[in-house]
C-alpha cells in the first residue's frame, strides 16, 4: 500500500508540471462526453489511442531532435519508406521480422544521412530535411511504381490491428517506447545532454558533452522511430503505401509544440508530448464523432495549437 | 579658448552599495578628438553609458552646448546629436552601403512613400565624398573589410546629423592601412567641428590621434592633458595612480622540487597568431595577461582542446598528447573555466545542481546508468557549502544567483571533476569585491593542493597578488615573462601597449 501511494505521488508530481495541458485535455472530454454518448465509453477510448499511436512514436524521436535545437520534417516520408522496405523485404524473403528488420534499417540510414549532413555539411535542419522529406518520399513512389505494395500475410496485422485483453497492440508498442523515452530522456545523462545541447551548444561544448555525437544520435532516434510508425501503419492495413503518412511531420510537431517543447531547443518533456499527442488525436476523434467536415477540423486544430501556445507564453511571462 | 560642445559637472553614480562614478569633471572642446583613459574598472565604461544614455547618473550636471539637458535614454542622446560607435558593428551585411547610411531613413518619394533610390545613392555618394571617403555607395557591407565597414558605420552616425561622436576601441581588427584612412577620416571630420571621444587601449594611437585625454582612475577624473604636452610614460603613471609600489612583499615559491605538469612547446593553433612556449609546474599558479585580442582566449580554449593545432606539442607530465576535443582535455584532468559565464559557462535555466555537476555527470550514475538525483543534490550541497555560493539552493535556477555566485558555480563544475590542471580565463570579471576575494582564495588553495592553474586576466592587480610568474602576451605572443619580484603595475602596462 505504501509502495503504491509513493508511485502515485510520483505520478501526481510528474503531471503537476502539465496542468495546463491536462485542463485542456479534460475540458475537451467534457465537451465530446456531453455531444456524443458514445465518446466516453472504453472502446473509444482505447481507439484513440490506437489512433495516436504512430504520431506519439514518432514524436517521441522528434522531441529528442527538438531538445537539442533541430527539426526533422522528413518523418512521414520516413514511415512510408520504412513501410515499403518492410514490405517488399518480407514477400521476397518470407520472413516478418527481416521485414521488419529492413525498415528499422531504413530508419536509421535516413536519420544518420539527415544527421550527418545537418552537423557535418553545416546545412540547418530545417533545410535538410525538407530535401529528404521530398527526396525520400521519391524514392518510395519510384520504387513502388506509385502502386500500394498489398496482400501482405494476414498474420502480419498483429502489431497493427490486433488487440491484447482488449488493449491495441500499437498502442502497447507506443507506451512501452513512451516509457523507455522517459527514462532515458528524464532519467540518464543522455537527456541531460540533449537538453543541455539545445540551451547553450557552447557551454555544453566546453562541459566535455560530445554535441555532433548528439545531434547525429538524435536524428538516428527519430529515423527508427519512424521505421516503427511505419511498421505499424503497414501492419494496420496491410498494405505499404508510398503515400501513407502524407503530412504526418504537422501532426507530430504539433503534438510535441503543444507538449510544450520549444522549437530552440533545450525545453521539452515526454509527458507533455505525450499529452500533446493525446490532445490531437481526442480533438480529431471528437469531431470525427460530431461529424464535423474534416476541412473544417484543419482550422480546429490549428486554432487550438495556437491557443495552447499563446497560454502558456502568458503564463511563463507571469 | 574654442567652444565647449558638452560639459559634465560632478557626475556620480552608484551600482547598488559600489560607487562606479565619483563626482567627474569632464569637458569637450568642439572639434577636438579627446581620449578617455583608464585601468579597467576605471569607470570609463560607465561614464560612456551615461553620456549615451544608457545609465542615467545619480547625480550632476550635462551640458550640451551650453545648455543643460537630462539624458536619460539613448535617445535623448541621439536627440542631442550624439552617437556612439561601438565595437560589435550595427550594420546590415546583406544591405548596400547607401542603405545601410539611411536604413530608416530612407528619401522617398511620392504618395505611396517609395524609397527615391536615386536620392539614396546621390546623397550617400555626396557624404563619402565630403569626408573623402572611397566607398562605392553601391557595395554590400558584406564585401567590405572590418575597417571600412567601421568608416561606414561613422558616416551612418554623421547622416543622423551626429555632432558628438564616441569611438569605443574603433581600431579593433583594423589593419596598418585601415587605421591610417580611419585617422585621416578623423581628421577630415574636426575640421567639419565633429567632436569625437576616442577610447584606447593603444597609446600610439591616443598620441596620434587625440588633442587631450582625461584620465580616471577608480571612478575619479585624474586629470585632463594637452596631448603635446604630456609623456607616455606620465600618463601610465597617472592611470595607475599609487606611487609605483616598486617593491611587493611578495617574494617567488620555492617551486624547485616541483615536476613540470604542462609544457607546450612552439604550440600554435589557427586562431592564434604565433606559436607560444611556456611550462607550468605542479602548484604553480602562472597569469597570463595582454589587452583585448592578445590572444589570452584563443589559448585558454586551445589547451581545453576546443581549437585545432597546427603545430609545435603539448606535454602533459612530460608525456605528449593530442587534445582534438574537450574530452581529451578532461582525460588529461584539465578543467576550464571560460571568460564569459553565460555564453560558456552556464545553463542559466537549469538548477544549480545540474549545473554543477554536467561536467562529471558519470558521477552521480547509478550502476544502470540512471542519474541517482540524491546524490546529486548531496554532491552538489557539498560543492556548494565550501564554495560558499550564497543562497545555496541548488534546485534553484542558476539565472536567480548573482554574478559572483553565478561564478562560483562555473567554478564549482569544474572542480567536481578533480582537476590537475585549471585554466581560468577572466575569473573575477564582472564580480564584486567579496566574491573576488573568495575566488582569490580558491585558487591559492588549489595551489597548495599541487594543483597548476592558469590565470587569464587583463586585471594586473589580482595577477600581481596570485601569480607565481605573469606572462605577458601581445598580438598573440609572449613578449615578457616576469617573476613576483620584479612585476610592477607599469612593467605589464607598458608590455602590454607595447610602449
Amino acid at each position: 500500500m505504501n509502495q503504491n501511494e509513493s508511485t502515485w505521488n510520483k505520478i501526481a508530481k510528474i503531471l503537476k508540471g502539465e496542468v495546463g495541458l491536462l485542463l485542456i485535455l479534460v475540458i475537451l472530454c467534457v465537451l465530446f462526453a456531453f455531444s456524443s454518448e458514445y465518446f466516453l465509453t472504453a472502446k473509444n477510448i482505447l481507439n484513440v489511442t490506437r489512433q495516436i499511436s504512430v504520431v506519439l512514436t514518432i514524436a517521441i524521436g522528434m522531441l529528442c531532435v527538438i531538445l537539442v535545437g533541430e527539426i526533422d520534417l522528413s518523418v512521414g516520408s520516413t514511415a512510408a519508406l520504412a513501410g515499403i522496405a518492410c514490405a517488399w523485404v518480407m514477400t521476397t524473403t518470407g520472413s516478418q521480422s527481416m521485414g521488419m528488420l529492413a525498415a528499422v534499417i531504413i530508419g536509421i540510414a535516413v536519420g544518420s544521412f539527415n544527421g550527418v549532413l545537418t552537423v557535418y555539411g553545416r546545412i540547418p535542419s530545417f533545410i535538410v530535411t525538407l530535401a529528404s522529406m521530398g527526396i525520400i518520399r521519391g524514392i518510395g513512389l519510384v520504387w513502388t511504381q506509385g502502386k500500394p505494395f498489398s496482400g501482405l500475410p494476414e498474420s502480419f496485422s498483429f502489431i497493427g490491428a490486433k488487440h491484447i485483453l482488449g488493449v491495441p497492440v500499437s498502442s502497447i508498442v507506443a507506451v512501452i517506447l513512451l516509457i523507455i523515452g522517459y527514462f532515458v530522456l528524464h532519467k540518464t545523462k543522455h537527456g541531460v545532454y540533449l537538453k543541455a545541447i539545445g540551451a547553450n551548444s557552447e557551454a555544453a561544448t566546453l562541459s566535455t558533452i560530445p554535441n555532433n555525437r548528439y545531434k547525429v544520435l538524435s536524428f538516428v532516434v527519430v529515423g527508427m522511430m519512424c521505421a516503427i510508425g511505419g511498421v505499424m501503419t503497414t501492419s494496420k492495413l496491410l498494405t505499404a503505401s508510398p503515400t501513407a503518412c502524407t503530412g504526418m511531420e504537422m501532426d507530430v510537431l504539433s503534438a510535441v509544440i503543444l507538449g510544450g517543447a520549444s522549437l530552440s531547443g533545450g525545453i521539452g518533456t515526454i509527458t507533455g508530448t505525450a499529452l500533446g499527442a493525446l490532445i490531437i488525436g481526442i480533438i480529431n476523434n471528437g469531431m470525427n464523432m460530431l461529424s464535423i467536415s474534416p476541412f473544417f477540423q484543419q482550422i480546429v486544430k490549428g486554432m487550438i495549437i495556437l491557443a495552447a501556445v499563446l497560454l502558456k507564453r502568458k503564463n511563463s511571462k507571469a | 579658448m574654442a567652444k565647449l560642445e558638452m560639459k559634465l559637472e560632478n557626475i556620480k553614480k552608484n551600482f547598488g552599495g559600489i560607487q562606479a562614478l565619483k563626482g567627474v569633471d569632464f569637458d569637450l572642446q568642439r572639434g577636438e578628438v579627446h581620449a578617455l583613459l583608464g585601468e579597467n574598472g576605471a569607470g570609463k565604461s560607465t561614464l560612456i553609458k551615461i553620456i549615451t544614455g544608457v545609465h542615467e547618473a545619480n547625480e550632476g550636471k550635462i551640458f550640451v552646448r551650453d545648455e543643460e539637458v537630462e539624458i536619460r535614454t539613448p535617445k535623448d542622446a541621439r536627440k542631442r546629436g550624439i552617437a556612439a560607435i561601438y565595437q560589435e558593428l550595427s550594420l546590415i551585411e546583406s544591405l548596400t552601403v547607401a542603405e545601410n547610411i539611411y536604413l530608416g531613413n530612407e528619401p522617398t518619394k511620392g504618395v505611396m512613400g517609395v524609397c527615391d533610390r536615386k536620392t539614396l545613392y546621390a546623397n550617400s555618394q555626396a557624404y563619402l565624398d565630403k569626408f573623402g571617403i572611397d566607398i562605392n555607395p553601391r557595395t554590400m557591407v558584406s564585401d567590405l573589410g572590418m575597417g571600412q565597414k567601421r568608416i561606414v558605420e561613422i558616416v551612418k552616425a554623421l547622416a543622423v546629423d551626429s555632432q558628438i561622436l564616441l569611438l569605443d576601441e574603433p581600431t579593433t581588427g583594423m589593419s596598418k592601412v585601415e587605421v591610417e584612412t580611419l585617422f585621416k577620416i578623423m581628421n577630415n571630420l574636426k575640421e567639419n567641428k565633429v567632436t569625437m571621444i576616442y577610447i584606447s587601449h593603444y597609446l600610439e594611437e591616443v598620441f596620434k590621434i587625440c588633442d587631450r585625454a582625461t584620465v580616471l582612475r577608480d571612478g575619479k577624473k585624474i586629470d585632463t592633458f594637452v596631448m603635446k604636452d604630456v609623456t607616455q610614460a606620465q600618463l601610465i603613471k597617472s592611470m595607475i595612480g599609487r606611487e609605483i609600489r616598486s617593491q611587493r612583499s611578495r617574494k617567488s615559491k620555492d617551486l624547485s622540487g616541483k615536476a613540470v605538469m604542462l609544457e607546450l612547446r612552439s604550440y600554435k593553433t589557427d586562431r592564434m597568431q604565433a606559436p607560444i612556449s611556456f611550462a607550468v609546474k605542479k602548484s604553480e599558479i602562472l597569469g597570463v595577461t595582454g589587452i583585448v585580442g592578445a590572444g589570452k582566449s584563443e589559448l585558454a580554449h586551445s589547451l581545453f582542446g576546443h581549437a585545432k593545432p597546427e603545430s609545435g606539442e603539448i606535454l602533459i607530465r612530460g608525456k605528449k598528447v593530442i587534445l582534438s576535443s574537450t574530452r581529451d582535455a578532461k582525460r588529461y584532468r584539465i578543467a576550464l573555466v571560460p571568460e564569459d559565464r553565460k555564453k560558456e559557462g552556464l545553463f542559466l535555466e537549469d538548477s544549480v545542481a545540474n549545473n554543477m555537476t554536467i561536467a562529471s555527470i558519470d558521477q552521480i550514475e547509478n550502476g544502470l546508468g540512471f542519474l541517482d538525483h540524491k546524490k546529486k543534490k548531496k554532491l552538489s550541497v557539498k560543492m556548494g557549502e565550501s564554495l560558499k555560493v550564497n543562497p545555496l539552493r541548488v534546485e534553484m535556477p542558476v539565472k536567480n544567483l548573482s554574478g559572483g555566485n553565478q561564478q562560483k558555480v562555473v567554478v564549482a563544475k569544474w572542480l567536481m571533476s578533480d582537476p590537475e590542471i585549471v585554466v581560468m580565463d577572466e575569473p573575477t570579471r564582472g564580480i564584486d569585491v567579496g566574491a573576488k576575494t573568495e575566488i582569490y582564495d580558491l585558487i591559492k588553495g588549489l595551489s597548495r593542493k599541487d594543483k597548476s592553474v592558469i590565470v587569464m586576466s587583463s586585471e594586473f592587480e589580482e595577477l600581481m597578488d596570485l601569480c607565481d610568474r605573469i606572462l605577458v602576451l601581445r598580438k598573440g605572443e609572449v613578449v615578457g615573462e616576469l617573476l613576483p619580484e620584479e612585476v610592477t603595475n607599469e612593467r605589464l602596462l607598458s608590455l602590454s601597449l607595447g610602449g
